[in-house]
């Protein structure tokens, strides 16, 4: 497949955050700033695409050679979370304003369902090396775009008179949902 | 560091029993899944080819000069009613609207479509996602192979199906498929 | 602790979708179809269930420094488990509901259980934690499927509700549909318990 195509399709098309629904917890967590939703898409870019680099390597050399993807899911989410241990550890060490900036988001990637998804997408489309890494990035940036957007309408939200029962969750639900109409509109762009 | 070496093991002694566990059930259910895919299978064929009662994978150096020629096509198998010959099952994969769509569809020897199935796609549900419905696989039952396939509203002509409502891509990418099984058995298959 | 009322903070008190807003991403995603939206909810439940038992068995022999990974461990097994059996005897289901069966391991629902309930407290209690979550999200998950396939596709378990001139609202069964209707329904929950805690006091 084209790596244009792909990039196109992953970041617009079949938005991870928009048409995929993956990682929504983050999505609607850490968007009420435009400050923390860049920290958290670089930060998710980042593990994204190692974790899929390292996790198609495991499933080509290892679980494919000896019959054993049936472990696939308990080996990538060790990967995953390991990886996401690693990095924090390595950042802390190397980098102490990056770990400033990205520090607290990095925990939390381990449960965004984007990480895991990707991976195991990659495998499932029979991508290769080359390919599974335009498909993480452009996952990623995906994913960062619709959490960079969100957080400035949100942010735009935060002084306008919401009904009471609607604060919060609830009326980013319906902005996010606002926002998939929109990404709808790439559709059939591919 | 002790205590590190006690935690990796411990680690290491969950992880192999929850590996020795799945592994036990893999091998109770995998015989299961692929009995399941191999019925699943059987019962597409039968369904787009409801005459054929056995079906063999076509010989390799025909199929082969099929594919080659298009490559869009995955599989093809003979269906024989006894020992007689009653037709062919072409496996497709057109790209659509979600990603590609991969469907089968039967032409008989007597040179009709007996039927299409709809296997995997990433289609709208309620939009492009009624491919897999009767309405429109249906339409596609009984039209001769020597005439282009084609997708109108209201099907009058007998080699016009039903268009899927607000789904044209997904519509056209089936019908391109079957088009290229009608050449592919006009060209190489037909008697 | 009385287990019933175990079972009814997570039905409804701390509903894991209404009022803790964890695991989203696959209530958004397989609610296309009451169908759908039920097994999903099975699994999860089934998951739930399974992997609070484990974890409280064990609570006292998995050292506290790894149980984080000890507790992914487990549920990943278990997903592992229901994804298998779910391959073997019911394919289209699992076809419909795709990659959202492994993902099940990054549920945060799971994790949150494991780590919140089932580490601290015995096998029986543990279990009924996981049943009375796992089927509040099931009824989520049922709420938001029926609507999303009677407004959107006007039917219900794939029968047709009306007749053939209804014109049902495409937009509910696709993404944004989701997205609205959950914040509507999070929205239409959070006031009924403001009412309930108003008239309690």
């Amino acid at each position: 497949m084209n790596i244009l195509t792909i990039l196109v399709s992953t970041v617009f098309v079949n938005n991870f955050v928009l048409a995929r629904f993956l990682g929504i917890c983050p999505f609607l967590g850490v968007s009420n700033k435009i400050e923390t939703a860049t920290g958290m898409s670089i930060a998710v870019t980042f593990v994204v695409t190692l974790s899929s680099i390292i996790t198609y390597v495991i499933q080509v050399a290892i679980l494919d050679v000896l019959g054993l993807q049936y472990l696939q899911t308990i080996v990538f989410i060790l990967v995953i979370a390991a990886l996401v241990q690693f990095v924090e550890m390595v950042i802390k060490k190397t980098s102490p304003t990056l770990y400033e900036a990205l520090g607290v988001y990095l925990p939390l990637i381990t449960t965004n369902c984007v990480v895991l998804g990707v991976a195991i997408l990659n495998i499932q489309e029979g991508f290769n090396l080359i390919e599974t890494i335009f498909n993480s990035i452009g996952a990623s940036i995906g994913f960062g775009i619709a959490l960079i957007l969100i957080s400035g309408i949100r942010e735009q939200l935060e002084p306008v008179d919401v009904p009471e029962a609607l604060e919060g969750f609830p009326i980013a639900l319906i902005t996010a949902g606002l926002m998939s109409i929109a990404f709808l509109g790439f559709n059939g762009l591919v | 560091m002790k205590e590190t070496i006690k935690l990796g093991l411990t680690l290491f002694l969950i992880t192999a029993i929850s590996a020795s566990i799945l592994a036990f059930s893999n091998k109770v259910t995998s015989v299961r899944i692929a009995e399941a895919d191999k019925i699943a299978d059987q019962a597409a064929k039968t369904e787009v080819l409801p005459d054929g009662e056995k079906f063999e994978e076509l010989e390799e150096g025909k199929a082969k000069e099929i594919v080659d020629e298009n490559s869009k096509i995955t599989e093809i198998f003979e269906g024989y009613k006894g020992d007689e010959l009653v037709g062919y099952t072409i496996k497709i994969k057109t790209n659509g609207y979600g990603g590609e769509i991969e469907f089968m569809t039967g032409i008989s020897t007597e040179g009709k479509i007996t039927g299409i199935k709809v296997l995997n796609h990433g289609e709208t549900p309620g939009l492009g996602a009624n491919a897999t419905k009767a309405y429109f696989t249906d339409s596609f039952k009984n039209k001769p192979v020597d005439k282009e396939v084609a997708a109108e509203k209201d099907p009058t002509g007998d080699n016009e199906v039903q268009a899927i409502t607000s789904a044209t891509v997904t519509t056209d990418a089936v019908v391109e498929g079957v088009n290229i099984a009608r050449e592919a058995y006009n060209s190489k298959l037909a008697k | 602790m009385k287990l019933s009322k175990v079972f009814y903070d997570g039905l409804v008190k701390e509903n894991p979708i209404f009022v803790q807003l964890i695991g989203m991403c696959s209530v958004l995603a397989v609610t296309t179809s009451v169908m759908n939206g039920l097994a999903m909810g099975l699994a999860v439940t089934g998951v739930l269930v399974g992997s609070n038992v484990v974890i409280s068995l064990f609570r006292k022999v998995i050292p506290d420094k790894i149980r984080i990974p000890a507790f992914i461990v487990v549920i990943a097994t278990f997903v592992t488990i229901v994804e298998m059996f779910m391959k073997a005897y019911t394919q289209d289901l699992y076809n419909a509901l795709g990659i959202f069966i492994p993902l099940i391991v990054v549920n945060c629902i799971i994790l949150a259980r494991a780590e919140a309930f089932a580490s601290k407290n015995g096998v029986v209690a543990s279990a009924v934690d996981g049943l009375g979550m796992g089927v509040g999200y099931t009824l989520a998950l049922l709420i938001l499927s029926a609507l999303r396939e009677i407004l959107g596709a006007g039917s219900i378990f794939d029968i047709q509700l009306f007749g053939p001139s209804f014109e049902p609202a495409l937009i509910f069964i696709m993404p944004p549909g989701a997205f609205i209707l959950l914040g509507i329904l999070i929205g239409i929950f959070n006031s009924l318990r403001k009412k309930k805690s108003a008239t309690d006091a």
